[in-house]
């Protein structure tokens, strides 16, 4: 248990140091904060917010007191989820900008980066079980190859070929255009048949990474004393792979697995610009190009804690698949 | 980002530091390690290949990149416009291969920097240990959790210049924890083998002791790390540019694409402005992880893919001596 509360502790942490960063970010920058955000708006942009100026003073924390004072102030608002209002939304606020597009977010990458895991896992194990096999020669290498590519350029590609070319796919937004958002069969659907083709291009870009670190793992898994035993023993060979060899080999990967989410999080930006998937990803690109820095902050904290919540959900599970950590 | 992370970097590459001669030329006994590997050898032909385009773009280029010509827009890849041109009728070859210049020499310097501090932070933390190696453990594990493409978009915001060296700062500020973990994990290996207590104990003091024995002996895998966030700077810088928070005026990869992107090529079925600048950072990005597989293969050989058995099937096919292996 002491484990865990390390962990937990780390975790608040973590968020302390995120949001830290987040409120350091523009007075790091040389000059007056809120002159440099001014600068980048336009006369128009000015004219059609008249509050702007007020709220990237109550952004900055009031911008009259000293910085320790704007930080309390700052982190206290945060706690309240107060993020201020978003610029480029005027005068909707910040938190239902990400409330109306994180669930978008959090479908895509969820259900693409665990089916990318339970491809990758699958396949680098049978590639390390029959090394120099079909898999091990044939497979591996593909995926290698194709997850050297960066997210976006597998989308674009995804988007041109499966897309355009064969028809297959909708390429763009996150349901038809003639559906409204609500519970139902019509809507669930469209959503569903959108969302495929990102969740093709991020299984792609993310597979050969779990293939080459599950294969690495296994290799060294298969020469134990206990696999061996269990070959001894006339176990069927399947299951030697998945029961004994498989299942220890899986740790590693799983430890793995939070790091890799966050960069997940970050190819999920590039994959939702490129099929214009109303997501946090494509928000936050169009916040920082219009200059809503309210609205990129508060994308920037609340993709922080969903990793981390990533990471806890991770720990519990290797919780319950380590007994090792149990007795820590 | 894709990432394909290499768990083994310790790699024996400086045991076999005796040089082996090929003709008239002395290769290092490193490289020639390397170049027997076939997954390292490929690699490194990549690589080399696309440095050496990088280095000769002047000449091989047809006309200045960013030249615009309305006659000739939107054309298909022909002998004239060997890559095509794009929507102002820029030569979308040229783009790349002078792009090419821009793109590695970005990649390498912000990989090199990040593995700079994560070499110092990463190797003294785990020599010292104590409280400073469990500040620089926790700072490596925050950096790691938060995420680093929305952190460099918001960063990259507030940038009021996005020059080249502004940009190699910005990443490497960002990427440095991934080094960081594996080569403290590494030196915490090494520290208590013998050489280094013998420093320890002859009087040396610790900052000898980091730099002048710690660090030479761990060079092989600083430039293995080095390799990693060479290609993962890499893919985050172009992917700042797709996403048009790089310098826009420049020629290079990340910004064709973000051109072809802008002006929704792909829509109208023009594949060619950003097939190949995507092609020429996949070909460098696996050219690169060739070369972190080798290494691993290198330094476990149990990781080597066997070839025996499928060249007896490849006999058995062709009806030959199956059977006398």
């Amino acid at each position: 248990m002491r484990w865990f509360a390390r962990r937990l502790v780390f975790y608040v942490f973590a968020i302390w140091v995120a949001l830290t960063v987040n409120f350091l970010l523009p007075r790091l920058m040389p000059g007056s904060p809120i002159a440099g955000l001014l600068q980048h708006l336009s006369p128009a942009q000015l004219a059609a917010n008249p509050g702007i100026v007020q709220t990237y003073e109550a952004l900055l924390g009031g911008g009259h007191h000293s910085i320790w004072q704007d930080y309390v102030t700052y982190l206290h608002r945060i706690a309240h989820f107060n993020f201020g209002l978003s610029t480029s939304n005027y005068p909707t606020p910040v938190s239902e900008v990400i409330g109306r597009t994180l669930p978008y977010s959090i479908f895509l990458v969820g259900v693409a980066f665990i089916l990318a895991f339970v491809i990758g896992t699958g396949i680098g194990m049978v590639a390390a079980w029959r090394r120099g096999g079909f898999t091990d020669s044939v497979v591996v290498p593909a995926f290698m190859t194709v997850s050297a590519f960066p997210a976006f350029v597998l989308a674009l590609l995804g988007l041109y070929f499966l897309g355009l070319k064969a028809g297959w796919f909708p390429i763009q937004h996150a349901y038809d255009n003639d559906v409204i958002p609500a519970w139902s069969w019509t809507f669930v659907s469209s959503a569903f048949r959108h969302a495929q083709l990102p969740i093709l291009a991020i299984i792609a870009a993310y597979t050969g990474g779990w293939v080459l670190n599950m294969r690495t793992v296994m290799v060294n898994t298969i020469s134990e004393d206990y696999v061996g035993m269990a070959h001894a023993k006339g176990l069927h060979d399947r299951r030697v792979m998945t029961r004994y060899a498989g299942r220890n080999a899986i740790l590693p990967p799983l430890n793995g697995f939070a790091a890799q989410f966050a960069s997940a999080v970050g190819g999920l930006v590039f994959i939702e610009i490129v099929f214009s998937y109303p997501g946090v990803g494509y928000t936050l690109q169009s916040a920082v190009l219009g200059n809503d820095y309210p609205l990129a902050q508060g994308i920037l904290v609340v993709l922080s804690v969903c990793v981390i919540v990533a990471n806890l959900i991770m720990d519990v599970l290797n919780f319950v698949l380590d007994p090792r950590l149990r007795t820590a | 980002m894709a990432q394909l992370e290499p768990t083994a970097l310790d790699l024996p590459l400086v045991a076999a530091r005796r040089g082996i001669n090929v003709g008239r030329i002395r290769v290092p006994g490193w490289l020639a390690l390397l170049l027997r590997n076939r997954k390292s050898r490929t690699g490194l032909l990549i690589v080399a290949f696309m440095v050496v385009v990088a280095l000769i773009s002047p000449l091989i280029s047809v006309a200045h990149p960013n030249d615009f010509n309305i006659l000739a827009t939107r054309q298909a890849p022909s002998w004239h416009h060997l890559f095509g041109t794009t929507d102002q009728g820029s030569d979308v070859f040229s783009q790349v291969v002078v792009g090419a210049r821009r793109s590695l020499a970005l990649g390498a310097l912000a990989g090199a920097l990040a593995t700079v501090v994560a070499a110092v932070l990463g190797i003294a933390a785990a020599y010292v240990g104590g409280i400073v190696d469990e500040i620089v453990n926790l700072l490596t594990n925050v950096f790691l959790t938060i995420p680093a493409i929305p952190l460099l978009v918001v960063a990259s915001g507030y940038l009021k210049t996005r020059g080249m060296w502004t940009m190699i700062a910005v990443i490497a500020l960002v990427l440095w924890a991934f080094e960081a973990r594996i080569l403290r994990a590494q030196a915490l290996t090494l520290k208590n083998r013998d050489f280094i207590l013998a420093a320890k104990a002859s009087g040396e003091p610790t900052w000898r002791v980091v730099f002048g024995e710690l660090m030479p002996n761990m060079i092989s895998r600083i430039a293995a790390a080095f390799v990693l966030v060479f290609y993962i700077a890499l893919l985050v810088d172009s992917g700042l540019e797709f996403l048009g928070l790089g310098d826009q005026s420049a020629t290079s990869w990340g910004v064709t694409i973000y051109w072809a992107q802008v002006n929704s090529t792909v829509l109208q079925g023009e594949w060619w402005p950003f097939m190949f600048p995507s092609l020429a950072l996949g070909l460098t990005v696996l050219g690169l992880v060739l070369v972190l597989a080798g290494i691993d293969e290198v330094s476990n050989p149990r990781l080597r893919t066997e070839r025996t058995e499928r060249r007896s099937r490849l006999a058995a096919l062709l009806g030959g001596k199956a059977f006398t292996r």
